[in-house]
């Protein structure tokens, strides 16, 4: 395989140790399908448990499909999103 | 081709500080609860870590003091932004606001100037009563010496932040609650818009043309500006094309945008989410019967009735202007 293959952003972090909850909410996208992002952008806003975490970008690369909207409800661990890494 | 990136308008204001933060020392923020906190309405969201808590400041509660230890700071020169956390607290402070920070300059005969921002939290529709659900904003329009700011979108709200701060008087800066984009109060489609990353200023005392239309003018500002422009889109629909003006600024106002309009349209539906009588309402009408009157065919206003603000739901819901009303009110018109 090349090193091509889309790279998911994943709910979860340093926070998913802290929290009992295991469902969380999208509640704002910073981004639209077809940004090109760099690694450590804030991509997305979830809240678990009443507090709010940003999600950030794990590598350079393009926004390629959002798998969870805003208001949407997912599990920690879940994949939020997908981006294409850049070469 | 550059997809923009898009921001809240809790962000896009916190971007707007931390840039001036970043560029003169002098500039500083203090209030309840916007350090460790970060603001409860995350006003100041992440800038204690970049800033620490000499330029990030935790007060006690006495708006009485810290309102009046900013004033005295920016008369010696520093770039305060304090923050009253509802805009209905006011009344403890309100000798600071508007015979001290309002009037010190005029009061000293220019020797000193006032370069504050004072920030705060206005708005209902969350069930949380008549003394945190107010806008009061044509109480601080009314009194000279400020300059009052209520901004609708993230980019808006970021323009006239650095703006607010770069100016050497007194700016009131409103931000409304339900449009800075967070968890627990969602916002409306609309104030999560692009922003660039780079800053920019929008000056005051120009309005904004929201939405181009011929049939009739609606002039609001802040959370109605939302409202106004989901009511435009099923007028459409309707057959009646509606123009959508937001103010942005109160003080100074963009009297000319709202008239040139009225003169085009004839028609004008006022939308405020302060009390109807002796506010916005009536300035707004009052301006276009004095510089448009012959032009003027027909004019509605929609405003919360003279009455606090309930806690009920279903009663707040019928007292605060929702977009039905506005829809009402432009048929009247036409």
């Amino acid at each position: 395989m090349s090193g091509n293959d889309r790279v998911p952003v994943v709910a979860e972090g340093a926070w998913t140790d802290d929290v009992d909850e295991e469902e969380g909410v999208v509640v704002n996208w910073f981004a639209n399908v077809g940004r090109h992002v760099a690694a450590g952008e804030s991509l997305c806003e979830i809240q678990v448990e009443k507090v709010s975490v940003d999600l950030t970008a794990p590598v350079d690369g393009e926004l390629v499909e959002i798998v969870r909207d805003e208001d949407e409800a997912f599990t920690v661990g879940d994949t939020l999103a997908w981006l294409q890494p850049e070469e | 081709m550059t997809v923009d990136r898009e921001l809240t308008m809790s962000r896009a204001i916190v971007e707007a500080i931390g840039d001036e933060m970043r560029a003169d020392d002098e500039v500083f923020y203090m209030g309840e609860d916007v350090a460790d906190y970060g603001g409860i309405f995350d006003s100041t969201q992440g800038l204690l870590e970049e800033f620490g808590y000499d330029r990030i400041m935790d007060v006690p509660i006495s708006e009485t003091a810290y309102l009046g230890a900013a004033v005295g700071a920016a008369q010696q020169g520093m770039r305060p932004i304090a923050e009253l956390m509802f805009v209905d607290f006011f009344g403890v402070a309100m000798d600071q606001i508007y015979n001290q920070m309002a009037k010190n300059t005029y009061m000293s005969g220019g020797s000193v100037s006032v370069p504050m921002t004072l920030t705060t939290a206005v708005g209902g529709t969350y069930s949380d009563a008549a003394q945190h659900s107010q806008t009061l904003y044509g109480t601080f329009a009314h009194l000279p010496g400020m300059k009052v700011v209520v901004p609708s979108t993230a980019y808006d709200a970021k323009g006239l932040m650095h703006n607010a701060i770069r100016d050497d008087d007194p700016v009131v800066y409103m931000y409304h609650k339900r449009l800075m984009g967070l968890g627990w109060l969602p916002a409306p489609e609309g104030p999560k818009t692009p922003v660039p990353e780079e800053d920019y200023t929008i000056p005051f005392g120009r309005a904004d043309v929201k939405r181009e239309g011929a049939d009739v003018t609606v002039v609001t500002l802040g959370l109605h500006v939302h409202r106004a422009l989901d009511a435009a889109a099923s007028l459409a629909e309707e057959g009646i094309d509606c123009e959508v003006i937001d103010l942005r600024t109160l003080v100074p106002l963009d009297r000319e945008t709202v008239v040139d309009s009225v003169r085009k349209t004839g028609r004008l539906v006022v939308v405020d989410e302060d009390y109807r009588s002796f506010g916005l309402t009536g300035e707004i009408v009052s301006t276009v019967a004095d510089e448009a009157l012959d032009a003027l065919e027909a004019v509605e206003r929609v405003a919360i009735p003279d009455v606090p603000i309930p806690y009920a739901r279903e009663l707040e819901t019928e007292v605060v202007p929702e977009a039905a009303d506005i829809e009402t009110a432009v048929r009247t018109v036409q």
